[in-house]
C-alpha cells in the first residue's frame, strides 16, 4: 500500500521524539511532532541524488529523508556514532551522502546555501534538485528575498518549502508577516507558489511531487507553503506561549490520526495492523536508543580536529 | 579557472565591466557569463551562494566590492563556511575565496574600513592581505588551492601600483611572513598598503642612523609569530603598523603573542584614530597612519631607551 510508507515514516518521527522527550538527558532540542506530514510529504517527492537542507528543526526532515534513527539520535545526544561525530547536534545534523546536506540553526541561514548547492547542480549539468525547508520565521528575513530573486533569474533547481507552523518562538505569524499567504512571496519573482494544508500528508506529497517535477524540468524554482501546527513549545528550553485551549485544539489536527482514519475508512488499515506498525516504530526507536546509549562522547583531545 | 573548469566567479560588476577596480578584466571574455556571473546587490546571497556551491563541490571566488559591505555577508562566511568542516566532521568543506577591498581612498565612512582584525579570530577562516603584485598573485594562487574559506583583502590604493609578477606559477604559503628588510634597532611589522609608509619610514630612519627590521605579514590568519619573535629577539623593540582600529587590532594581537615568548621588549602600536574615516581629504589623512607618524614613534621609542 503506498500510504503505508507515509504512515510508517510519520509514526517513526512521533515515536522517536516521544522517547527522546521522556529522557532526562535530551538536551536542547526542537521537535517536529505535529509537523510530520510536511517532512514526510516532501521527502516522498525527492529522489536519492537530490539534496535536502533544513532549519534547526531537523529531526522530522532527517528521519523522513531516511537517515538511520540510531545515527540521528547519536548526533542529537553528542555521541561519536553520529554522522558528524556528535559535533553538529540537532542544529547542524548532516549526512550529505544520504541526500541530507544538513540543518543550519540560523533562521533563514540555509536559504542562500541551498541556492548555491542548486547553482552547483545546474553548472554541473545535473538533473537533481535541491530542497530547502524553513519556518515562517525565515519569511521576514532578507535572505529569502535575495534567494527568490536570484533563483528566479537563474532558473535554479530549487524547491523552497516553508513549514509555516505559525509561530516564531512566541511571535505569531500574523504579528510578524504582512502577506496574506506566505506563498504569495513567490509571485513577484514569477515563481510558482502553492499553499497546502501541512497536516494533510497527501496534500503535501501531491503538491511537492508536482512542484518537484516542474523544478526538475528546468523551469526554475518553486515555493511550497505548508500550514502546520507544532504540538510542543518552540524548543525544550522555551516556555509555552500559546493558551492551553489553543494547544489542545491544535492536537485535534494530528496528521497521523488523519491519515490512519482515512486508511481505515477506505479499508486499507485496521486497528491491529496500525498497532503492529506502532510496535515496529517502538522497536526501531528502542534499537536506536540502545545503539546510542552504548556509544561514547568524543574524546576532548579531538576538539581541534577538522577546524581549518 | 583554466586549471579548474568548474570554478565560478560571482559578484557585482565583475562581468563585462571587469570589476570596480578592473581587477577581473578579461575573465568574462575568456570564460563567459556562465562562469563569471554578475549578481544583484545582495551581498549575503553572493557569499551564501558561493559557499553553497563550494560545499557542493564547485569552487568559487566571490567578489565583495568594499570590505564595509562584507558585514552584510558575514552570516554565511562566519556561521556557515568557517564552521562547515568542523560541524560535519569533514563530510563537507567550503573551498571559497571571498575577495574584497579595504582601506581609505577618499570614499568615506562606509567605503574605507579595515575590519580584518574582526575576522582573524574566527576558527576555520583564513585571512590574507598582500602588499605588492607578486604577493597578490602568489597568495591568490594558494587561496584557490585551500580546502576552506579564505578572506583575501586587496587595498584600493594598491591597484594602480606596478610590480613584478613571475611568469611561472608561484604559490606563497599562508602563515609565512616576508622578512623584507634587515636592521638592528627596531622591528617594524605591517601588511597590505601600510607597508608603503612603513618602508618610507624605514628609509627616513636609516638616514638618521636607525636601522629597521621590516616584516610584511602577508597572512593574518594564520599569523607567523615565529618570524616576528626572531626579529624582536634581535632588536628588542617592536612597532606594529595597521590602517584599522587599534582596539582588539592586529597590533594588539601581535604584541601580546610576542610578549608571551620574548621578555623585556618595548612595544608600540600605530593605527587609525578611534574615529570613522571621512571622505574629507583633511580628515581622512588625519585619521590614518603615515610615514612621519611611524618615524616619530620609533624616534620616541629609541630616545626613551637612551634617556
Amino acid at each position: 500500500m503506498p500510504d503505508d510508507g507515509l504512515l510508517r515514516d510519520m509514526l517513526l518521527i512521533r515515536t522517536f521524539e516521544r522517547h527522546l522527550m521522556a529522557r532526562k538527558d535530551h538536551g536542547f532540542q526542537l521537535f517536529s511532532s505535529g509537523e510530520e506530514a510536511v517532512s514526510v510529504g516532501l521527502c516522498a517527492a525527492l529522489l536519492p541524488d537530490d539534496q535536502l537542507l533544513c532549519s534547526g528543526r531537523s529531526i522530522g526532515p532527517a528521519l523522513a529523508r531516511g537517515l538511520e534513527p540510531g545515527l540521528v539520535l547519536s548526533e542529537l545526544l553528542g555521541k561519536v556514532t553520529g554522522p558528524c561525530l556528535g559535533r553538529g547536534g540537532r542544529g547542524h545534523l548532516a549526512q550529505p551522502a544520504q541526500g541530507f546536506f544538513g540543518a543550519h540553526a540560523v533562521v533563514g541561514g540555509n536559504l542562500t546555501i541551498a541556492a548555491g548547492v542548486a547553482l552547483a547542480f545546474q553548472s554541473e549539468g545535473r538533473s537533481d534538485i535541491v530542497s530547502c525547508m524553513f519556518g515562517d520565521g525565515a519569511c521576514g528575513a532578507g535572505a529569502l528575498h535575495e534567494t527568490l530573486n536570484i533563483a528566479a533569474l537563474w532558473r535554479l533547481p530549487l524547491l523552497l518549502v516553508c513549514n509555516n507552523n505559525q509561530y516564531s518562538v512566541s511571535t505569531s505569524r500574523a504579528d510578524a508577516l504582512a502577506p496574506d499567504k506566505l506563498s504569495d512571496l513567490a509571485a513577484p519573482f514569477g515563481i510558482t507558489g502553492v499553499t497546502v494544508d501541512g497536516m494533510d500528508v497527501h496534500a503535501v506529497r501531491e503538491a511537492a511531487i508536482s512542484l518537484a517535477k516542474e523544478v526538475r524540468s528546468g523551469k526554475g524554482p518553486a515555493f511550497l507553503e505548508c500550514v502546520s501546527y507544532r504540538f510542543t513549545p518552540h524548543s525544550t528550553s522555551a516556555r509555552e506561549s500559546r493558551p492551553r485551549e489553543e494547544v489542545e485544539a491544535i492536537r485535534m489536527h494530528c496528521p497521523i490520526d488523519r491519515l490512519s482514519a482515512q486508511m481505515i475508512a477506505s479499508g486499507h488499515l485496521d486497528q491491529s495492523r496500525f498497532d503492529g506498525m506502532q510496535r515496529e516504530a517502538d522497536e526501531r526507536v528502542s534499537i536506536a536508543f540502545a545503539f546510542t546509549d552504548a556509544a561514547g562522547f568524543p574524546d576532548p583531545s579531538g576538539v581541534l580536529d577538522h577546524v581549518g | 579557472m583554466q586549471h579548474n573548469p568548474r570554478m565560478l566567479l560571482l559578484g557585482q560588476d565583475i562581468g563585462a565591466f571587469g570589476g570596480s577596480y578592473r581587477e577581473f578584466e578579461g575573465l568574462y571574455d575568456m570564460y563567459g557569463a556562465d562562469r563569471v556571473r554578475d549578481m544583484p546587490v545582495a551581498e549575503a546571497a553572493m557569499v551564501g551562494m558561493g559557499v553553497g556551491a563550494a560545499a557542493a563541490g564547485v569552487r568559487s571566488l566571490v567578489s565583495i566590492t568594499y570590505m564595509d559591505f562584507l558585514i552584510l555577508a558575514l552570516d554565511p562566511l562566519v556561521n556557515y563556511a568557517a564552521k562547515l568542516r568542523y560541524k560535519t566532521a569533514g563530510q563537507l568543506h567550503a573551498p571559497i575565496v571571498v575577495k574584497t577591498t579595504a582601506g581609505a581612498k577618499g570614499q568615506g565612512v562606509a567605503h574605507s574600513q579595515c575590519i580584518e582584525s574582526w575576522l582573524m579570530s574566527v576558527p576555520g577562516l583564513k585571512v590574507v592581505a598582500p602588499s605588492n603584485a607578486a604577493d597578490a598573485y602568489g597568495l591568490l594562487k594558494s587561496a584557490l588551492r585551500e580546502e576552506g574559506p579564505v578572506l583575501y583583502i586587496d587595498h584600493k590604493r594598491l591597484f594602480p601600483t606596478a610590480g613584478y609578477v613571475p611568469h611561472t606559477e608561484n604559490f606563497i604559503p599562508f602563515g609565512a611572513a616576508h622578512h623584507v628588510r634587515q636592521g638592528e634597532h627596531v622591528s617594524l611589522v605591517s601588511y597590505s598598503y601600510m607597508m608603503s609608509p612603513t618602508l618610507q619610514a624605514a628609509d627616513q630612519l636609516e638616514a638618521l642612523g636607525i636601522t629597521c627590521d621590516v616584516i610584511d605579514l602577508r597572512s593574518l590568519a594564520p599569523l607567523d609569530i615565529g618570524t616576528i619573535c626572531t626579529s624582536v629577539r634581535k632588536t628588542r623593540a617592536l612597532v606594529t603598523i595597521e590602517e584599522g582600529q587599534l582596539t582588539c587590532g592586529v597590533g594588539a594581537e601581535i604584541a601580546f603573542r610576542v610578549r608571551e615568548q620574548v621578555n623585556d621588549i618595548r612595544v608600540r602600536r600605530i593605527g587609525a584614530l578611534a574615529a570613522p574615516v571621512s571622505s574629507n581629504p583633511v580628515l581622512e589623512a588625519a585619521s590614518i597612519p603615515d610615514a612621519d607618524q611611524i618615524v616619530a614613534a620609533v624616534k620616541t621609542m629609541i630616545n626613551e631607551e637612551i634617556s
